[in-house]
């Protein structure tokens, strides 16, 4: 009898252990426990606003949005600052009377960074028909993964960081705001190599070290990057490792016997300070360049050397524009780091929703609606800066030159420096 | 011909770490009898302790240790108590279970408490490098290493002598041997099942924080992939034999790293598990040399 008591607590204690690790955040499981809207469902499968609910008199009914973040694991911080910037702009647009006054509600749920996870999240979003629109992923492999089921579905599939250049053409529901990496990787490549480390740090860039992550964005990046180190006449030597790796000394060993002029590192998550640290471990004095973690405040927490790492950026939290200042604080009292382009992408996407919907003026809230009012916004002057699709559903971003200096990000060189374009 | 021997040095230092970690996980096994897959958790609250006491305390490595040490083996009391104690003769996919549980609640609830971030564990070690000169050729050697080599050398060594000079040690292997047998010769097997399960986990919570400190950060899921490490390297071992489960994991670390040399280290992982099923093809047994052979 005991036994089968312990069994029985074994079970709970699996189960429960289980629908931890399935779980969304916090945020969202407030959001899911919103109250639900009395009136039944509007038929039609694609129509599914729903009618105000009790207390909610000032809304014309509520439009439910799907927000896919990777809440835990190696790009937890990014996860974080999507959940926070989702709800902050959801926070303010119910706030103002709502969008087009629809009141909006997000279900935020945890990717994990992982693309089959995202893909049957997605999917679980996709076959819902309350959700209108959905925000995210973080990686543009899960995005990638995601497009050809929301192709499917037709549902919008709006990304705040996928930068991979064949992300958005995948399908028309596919939209992203962080700009492409055919700009950004050449851009690298041109300016940071090829002028500022030869000018600024006297380093005469002849041969590269590439460190990539082994995934679709870190070879979109590579891929993109060579178009350029080829122009420039690099010799480029290149080493990969799989997502998750946490053991870099053996390949920094390898790298370090070629002897590169210049490491640069294309990833985004924890891999970029592990691999920047363990050369310095071995004492190697090398210009440290990473192409995709942006002015991510953990990557320069947990630098060794504070003194040397150069990124591209689309986007700085300039502290003398007040705006920026004031969201800026306030993101790192909710979040306890300082943010970067990401959470400020997720906020843009809420309000690019919003916009969509409002485009939609008297007609029908569908979700061929919201698509086809997204594609068609006009430049919005979004958190992060200038949004305007391209025909593809994509946008361009310049770049600027920042880096660690003393342990803080600093602009090194503004948009201008890279005016002539690649 | 340095960079084959620096390379040989990254494996042998990750291979040290590795064996730490089989070390600890064929302890478990042939004490307690079954196999766990709540090892990784175990490694990884053993690691957030250390990092605590660097964060509060400061740098001060033994102290660490001894925190790992001893979280690890509070970890192992609750695991003993809910996976193994009332177990022993249900059937063995029960404990498997309820191990498998045990490690998504302990990662969960470390991403609730600890948080989902990386944390760094950063300047424990000096960052010295000494450039020994071999054969004509330069190998570079980190303080960090040798700390971690003797670390292990050290700890190993210690095991040894409580498994053969100590009371507690020689019931432990009488336990691992026959269990009912021990019970004839009035050893409390319950008891020292559960030392021997907890001095295995506080071996991995070692083990957790030297990983913590080799690669400057510690994570809420970072045993995952350590967990199989260290299942691989005590199979090679016969999974109950200390010595030769060290063995296993110092070879593991090794063929990784001397793989890299040759392809990239995204085969890493295809190295090590080939490697394993090579030698298991050829000695099922393992490397051990006598079938049944115990701690």
């Amino acid at each position: 009898m005991k036994k089968r008591v312990l069994a029985l607590m074994m079970s709970l204690i699996l189960a429960v252990g289980l629908l931890a690790g399935c779980g969304g955040s916090k945020d969202a499981d407030e959001t899911t426990k919103a109250p639900e809207t009395a009136g039944e469902q509007q038929d039609g499968e694609e129509d599914a606003t729903e009618p105000a609910a009790e207390g909610d008199g000032e809304f014309k009914g509520t439009i439910k949005l799907g927000g896919l973040a990777p809440m835990t694991g190696t790009y937890a911080e990014y996860g974080k600052g999507f959940d926070i910037g989702f709800n902050k702009a959801i926070e303010e647009i119910n706030a103002a009377g709502g969008a087009n006054g629809y009141k909006l509600e997000i279900e935020i749920v945890d990717t994990q960074g992982d693309t089959v996870t995202s893909s049957t999240l997605c999917t679980a979003f996709a076959e819902d028909d309350e959700i209108m629109a959905i925000l995210g992923d973080f990686t543009s492999g899960a995005c990638k993964a995601d497009a050809e089921i929301v192709d499917r579905y037709g549902v919008t599939l709006l990304s705040p960081t996928a930068s991979a250049d064949d992300y958005a053409s995948m399908s028309p529901y596919c939209f992203g705001i962080m700009g492409r990496q055919d700009v950004e990787a050449p851009f690298l490549a041109k300016y940071i190599l090829g002028k500022y480390v030869p000018e600024e740090m006297g380093v005469d860039v002849q041969k590269v070290g590439v460190i990539r992550v082994d995934s679709d964005w870190g070879l979109s990046c590579y891929n993109n990057f060579m178009k350029q180190a080829e122009q420039e006449s690099y010799e480029v030597v290149v080493e990969t490792y799989a997502t998750g790796e946490k053991d870099f000394s053996s390949l920094i060993t390898k790298m370090q016997a070629e002897k590169p002029d210049v490491l640069v590192v294309m990833d985004q998550g924890d891999a970029v300070f592990q691999i920047f640290n363990q050369a310095d471990a071995i004492g190697w004095e090398i210009p440290h360049v990473a192409l995709g973690p942006g002015t991510s405040e953990q990557v320069a927490a947990q630098l060794t050397d504070n003194n040397n790492l150069i990124v591209t950026s689309p986007f700085f939290f300039d502290p003398s524009d007040p705006e920026l200042a004031a969201w800026a604080e306030w993101f790192e009292g909710e979040a306890g780091f300082a943010p970067t382009i990401h959470p400020a992408c997720a906020y843009d996407c809420v309000y690019l929703i919003a916009e969509a919907i409002e485009a939609i003026g008297d007609g029908e809230v569908t979700r061929d609606a919201i698509r086809d009012a997204l594609a068609e916004l006009p430049a919005y002057e979004g958190l992060s800066g200038t949004i305007e699709f391209t025909e593809d559903g994509d946008i361009r971003r310049n770049y600027m030159i920042c880096g660690v200096k003393d342990g803080q990000w600093t602009v090194l060189e503004g948009f201008e420096y890279g005016a002539e374009g690649v | 011909m340095g960079y084959i021997l620096n390379q040989l040095l990254n494996g042998i230092c990750q291979g040290s770490i590795y064996a730490l970690m089989a070390i600890g996980y064929s302890v478990i096994v042939g004490v307690v009898g079954m196999v766990t897959f709540a090892y990784g958790e175990v490694m990884m609250i053993g690691a957030f302790s250390a990092y605590y006491i660097f964060i509060y305390v400061g740098n001060n490595l033994p102290l660490a240790i001894l925190a790992a040490f001893a979280g690890s083996f509070i970890i192992g009391i609750v695991i003993y108590k809910l996976c193994y104690e009332r177990f022993f003769t249900a059937p063995r996919h029960i404990s498997l279970l309820c191990t498998i549980g045990i490690s998504m609640l302990l990662k969960n609830l470390a991403q609730i408490v600890f948080g989902p971030e990386t944390k760094p564990v950063l300047n424990v070690v000096s960052n010295k490098t000494f450039n020994i000169n071999v054969f004509g050729s330069t190998l570079n050697i980190r303080l960090l290493q040798i700390v971690i080599i003797v670390l292990v050398i050290v700890l190993a060594a210690a095991l040894t002598l409580f498994f053969n000079r100590t009371k507690y040690g020689i019931m432990l292997r009488a336990v691992s041997q026959n269990k009912d047998a021990s019970y004839l010769m009035g050893i409390n097997v319950k008891r020292t099942a559960l030392l021997g399960n907890c001095i295995g986990c506080g071996f991995g919570g070692i083990a957790g924080i030297l990983l913590g400190i080799y690669y400057f950060s510690v994570s809420a899921t970072m045993g995952s992939a350590y967990s199989m490490k260290a299942f691989a390297a005590s199979v090679l071992g016969g999974l109950v034999d200390i010595r030769f489960s060290a063995l296993g994991g110092l070879c593991i670390g090794i063929i990784e790293n001397l793989g890299i040399v040759f392809t990239a280290a995204t085969f890493r992982d295809i190295f090590a598990f080939a490697f394993l099923i090579l030698v298991l093809i050829f000695r099922p047994q393992g490397f051990v040399s006598k079938k049944g052979a115990r701690v």
